[in-house]
């Protein structure tokens, strides 16, 4: 599903160049859940990044989906946004101005989906994370754990083919991390492709493969 | 959806949005009223069919009158003969203006304040709907007369004026008394023509053989003016019987439609404007145009920052630039949809007051013109408003990295457009300082309108002037009264009659013998010691208007004195004199022999635009002395009028009693400028509030922005007051600079525009000081609250936002 071959990423300042990432070579099938870690600063979330179309590497082929990623235009990029990638973030990036039922909703709208069918599979998804009750609050009026659960059913609304998650429960308490990984398990075995980016050793072995960066370099693979 | 975070993120920031919305929409109606204030200056006259092909004929001859320019003509009684001379020339009309003041109607003496003898062609040339009558045959006869429906209604009120008459008392310079039949009644001439008449009439018998008259001449389509010019000036040539090379008058033809703007000639049937008042009002709207576009523009990239995360989740969610285009397009409807509706609710309003002050409905007939300039004024602030903000935020949603190198880009431009319009506000302040100086200065100049205690008759009917001698004796019995006097001009009015004079050991110029004339004016004994004119040398008028040959007594300004080539005051007087009027055999007037008795410092009569010209000031006995002036003493103006009506209605019954202070004859001189002066003063208010609206608004947003540096400024010791400075310090800096491109700006402007003065303030330093005093300390007010508000902020709940 995604190859990345040779990938590197860095700044230039003015004398000096800055590698993000350098000779990354990764291929991750469909149905993988891998868990990238690694020291801060060591390029995870550039990595994650240029996986979700978010930042382009400096260089090196991306395929995704066996499209090459680099010759992909702003349409197309949109297009795999709608259809086939879904994203969490550790700062949960729900959007303030939108209640709980319009955030899950938005992708669809930008999928084109009929409003009937938005509204059952929005339904849908607050049953299975039973928000039903919430769904006119706004975010500021959720706690961490429930704003991350509404950014995860907004994540997996549209079906998406690979979930990428920047560390998504870093900012939440123990007892509701281990529920999001729990759902995030759930979501590998009902076929979802998932990537996650953490520091944390035991939430990392929820997955069936991990990639330890370190400055730039895939230090190991298991 | 959109819509509904949108209305939901204008919800949560209602500040910053008003700031938006009332800085458009002051703006706009500025606008708004600028350019239908141009439209009507600019489309005067041009309503007349005929306008394009009709100018007004005037000439300028150095041995009459000094070769002053008139807007009239002296005796244009040969204009038909021209018409028949010329074949370029298919029409004339000749206005005459109706001397006396007074109209009366069954004993009843009325005010007019304008009106014509002219030719019966007077509908040919000027469009005017009759209310009753027809235009073809209504003025063919002598004697007949159209009156304006203003006027029928005050003399006649609600009756039928048709077939009515109405006599010209015995008027000045011993016009007889004429009578006219009401014949039609017309709709008052419109506020865009140079002439308001109360009534037109055709003559009695020939009044335009002798006397002046304005006159207008209608041309062939497609005939060429100068050719015209060429063939009047040949007919004059051929009239006069003098060689061409001789022929020294210059024949001048002004299009109608350019008399409004660009005619600044003598005796013009009212006072003109002045197209560089188009130009400067013209450029304040493009002023307050790009400052309220630009402060919008500034809010919104300042506001961008608000709605990054929402634009950044939507692009993850699979929104295209479209979506987000249509974001910013939306937000931009919705201000300005409030921007229209508070502008609609305050053009109305200003609309009154603007027709109450000076009787102008601009926006009568102009709707279609206020929605164009609503359109586009909406189009433009919604499309300038959006595009600053759409590049950063694309490059912000593209890169996540890349925040800090595009905030400082963002932070450049909004700081640039802040030195804008600092700098367009500091020279606006500049001027209207340096405008309301010279206006005061040229207005205090007046005579008399200093001390405020001064009024005028002005342009009395003959037969009161008969009784002035009476008059002022009995007003003098009042001690409320304090002076009264009587001169030819009124205060600000124009003295343009010059006399040939002998000087005691003057040799005249040899080459200009027959231009040796000086100006006259003619005056009561009191005139100098009523304006308190200060005297240079000599002795004021003895007390009585009568000189006996050989010790008539002459007064002269200083002007007159350095024309008479001296340059000491002691040395001219008590040299003999005498003025030698030519009209002398045809009206037995006689002016008597006498001596230069005293100089006196040079007055301002008329306008400051103009040099003061050399003045001989006689005194005389019932003839000339048309305007009376009553000083009063100071703090007993009811008083004194109550008298002086009680007086005037004793003496003079049937003539109404009606006066002006001169404050009030200086204002119509400096209409312009006046005007001038407040539209400015409006302008800059408006332009300064919404500068500092907008910083008001950078500040909020920069303060937001730097919540947690000044958290952590704070936890790690900064005082209150430091973190103020730091605060306000930046944008200061701005103000300064703005301040610097300003100057020179705004120097180089009013040094033009005093250009227009013959005396003038001078431009000080301290008005630039003052003007950049004011805009930082309004920048420094504006900012000082949001940077207190910031500074006193606990640190914790500071830290707690990140």
């Amino acid at each position: 599903m995604i190859q990345l071959k040779n990938i590197d990423k860095y700044y230039d300042a003015k004398f000096q160049r800055t590698f993000v990432l350098k000779g990354v070579n990764l291929d991750i099938e469909q149905g993988e859940f891998v868990s990238i870690m690694g020291p801060s600063g060591a390029g995870k979330s550039t990595l994650l990044n240029i996986i979700g179309f978010l930042d382009e590497p400096s260089q090196g082929e991306y395929l995704f989906l066996g499209d090459p990623a680099n010759q992909l235009k702003e349409k197309q990029k949109v297009q795999y946004h709608r259809s086939h990638i879904g994203f969490i973030f550790q700062a949960f990036h729900l959007i303030d101005e939108m209640n709980v039922y319009e955030n899950i909703e938005t992708p669809l709208v930008y999928r084109g989906v009929k409003s009937k069918e938005r509204k059952a599979m929005v339904a849908d998804m607050l049953d299975r994370f039973n928000m039903v009750a919430k769904k006119d609050l706004f975010p500021s009026q959720l706690s961490g754990g429930q704003q991350q659960l509404v950014a995860i059913a907004r994540a997996i609304v549209g079906s998406p083919k690979l979930l990428l998650a920047d560390e998504p429960t870093g900012n939440l308490h123990s007892e509701q991390g281990e529920m999001i990984m729990k759902l995030l398990k759930k979501l590998n075995d009902e076929g979802m492709t998932i990537i996650q980016v953490t520091h944390s050793k035991e939430n990392a072995q929820y997955g069936n493969r991990i990639i330890t960066l370190k400055d730039g370099y895939v230090k190991e693979e298991n | 959806m959109i819509v509904k975070v949108v209305v939901r993120n204008l919800i949560k920031r209602p500040f910053l949005h008003l700031v938006k919305v009332i800085g458009l929409s002051l703006a706009l109606v500025g606008i708004l009223f600028i350019t239908l204030f141009l439209k009507n200056e600019l489309s005067y006259d041009s309503y007349h069919t005929n306008a394009e092909n009709i100018y007004r004929y005037t000439i300028t001859d150095p041995d009459f009158l000094g070769g002053k320019h008139f807007a009239r003509m002296i005796n244009p009684g040969y204009v038909p003969e021209l018409k028949e001379q010329i074949p370029e020339i298919t029409n004339f009309v000749r206005l005459r203006p109706v001397s006396g003041g007074v109209m009366k109607f069954n004993n009843r003496f009325y005010t007019i304040n304008q009106a014509f003898e002219c030719d019966s062609t007077f509908f040919q040339f000027f469009e005017a709907e009759l209310r009753v009558g027809n235009k073809e045959t209504i003025l063919e006869n002598p004697a007949s007369m159209v009156v304006a429906e203003s006027f029928a209604g005050k003399v006649f009120g609600n009756e039928n004026p048709i077939g009515k008459i109405l006599t010209i008392p015995t008027g000045q310079f011993y016009g007889e008394e004429q009578s006219f039949t009401i014949n039609g009644v017309m709709k008052d001439f419109p506020s865009n023509s140079h002439f308001h008449p109360d009534f037109i009439a055709t003559p009695v018998q020939d009044r335009f053989t002798y006397g002046w008259a304005w006159t207008y001449l209608a041309l062939a389509e497609n005939a060429n003016p100068d050719n015209v010019r060429a063939g009047i000036h040949n007919f004059l040539v051929e009239r006069t019987d003098t060689e061409t090379q001789e022929m020294d008058s210059r024949v001048y033809l002004q299009k109608l439609t350019d008399i409004h703007l660009h005619s600044n000639k003598l005796r013009e049937i009212e006072a003109n404007g002045n197209i560089r008042n188009i130009y400067v009002l013209a450029i304040a709207a493009l002023i307050l145009l790009l400052i309220s576009i630009s402060n919008y523009a500034n809010l919104n990239i300042g506001m961008a920052g608000f709605s990054a995360k929402y634009l950044f989740v939507n692009k993850l969610l699979g929104s295209s630039k479209r979506q987000i285009i249509r974001y910013f397009f939306t937000e931009g409807l919705f201000i300005a949809m409030a921007t229209l509706m508070l502008a609609l609710l305050v053009v109305p309003p200003v609309n009154a007051i603007i027709q109450r002050g000076y009787q102008l409905n601009l926006l009568a007939g102009n709707l279609s013109l206020a929605f164009i300039v609503f359109l586009v004024f909406i189009l433009l602030s919604v499309s300038f408003g959006m595009l600053p903000v759409l590049k950063p935020v694309f490059s912000a949603i593209k890169g996540v990295r890349n925040n800090s190198k595009t905030n400082q880009k963002q932070g450049g431009i909004n700081r640039g457009i802040l030195v804008f319009q600092y700098a367009f506000s500091i020279a606006l302040i500049i001027s209207v300082i340096v405008i309301s100086r010279q206006t005061n200065f040229a207005f205090k100049s007046g005579m008399g309108v200093e001390e405020d205690n001064v009024i005028v008759f002005e342009s009395v009917h003959a037969s009161i002037q008969q009784k002035f001698e009476t008059l002022k004796e009995e007003l003098l019995k009042y001690n409320s009264i304090q002076s009264v006097s009587a001169m030819m001009e009124p205060p600000g009015g124009e003295a343009n009659d010059m006399f040939e004079f002998e000087l005691e050991g003057y040799t005249p110029d040899e080459q200009n013998e027959q231009y040796e004339r000086i100006g006259v004016f003619p005056c009561d004994y009191s005139f100098a010691s009523l304006f308190n004119l200060s005297f240079l040398s000599g002795t004021n008028f003895t007390k009585n208007n009568l000189d006996n040959e050989g010790s008539g007594e002459y007064i002269i300004n200083e002007a007159a004195m350095k024309r008479l080539n001296y340059s000491n005051a002691e040395e001219i007087v008590g040299k003999e004199f005498k003025l030698n009027f030519e009209q002398l055999e045809t009206t037995g007037i006689k002016l008597s022999r006498g001596k230069i008795i005293g100089v006196v410092k040079d007055f301002h009569l008329s306008s400051l635009k103009k040099e003061v010209e050399p003045l001989v000031l006689f005194k005389r006995d019932k003839l000339w002395l048309i305007n009376f002036i009553v000083a009063f003493q100071p703090g007993k103006k009811m008083e004194a009028l109550a008298d002086m009506k009680t007086v005037w209605t004793l003496l003079f019954p049937e003539y109404p009693f009606q006066y002006e202070s001169v404050g009030s004859m200086y204002q119509k001189v400096y209409k312009a400028e006046l005007l001038q002066a407040k539209l400015l003063s409006v302008f800059t208010f408006i332009a300064l509030f919404i500068c500092s609206m907008g910083l008001f608004g950078l500040a909020l947003i920069v303060t937001q922005q730097r919540t947690k540096e000044i958290g952590v400024r704070k936890v790690n010791g900064a005082r209150v007051t430091e973190i103020i400075q730091l605060l306000n310090r930046d944008f200061i800096r701005w103000v300064v600079l703005a301040f610097v491109f300003a100057c020179p700006v705004a120097w180089f402007a009013m040094d033009k525009w005093l250009e227009n003065f013959a005396y003038k303030i001078s431009l000080s330093w301290w008005i630039f000081v003052l003007a950049g005093i004011l805009a930082v300390g309004i920048a420094l007010l504006t900012v000082s609250f949001q940077s207190w508000k910031a500074a006193t902020q606990n640190p914790v709940e500071a830290l707690r936002y990140e």
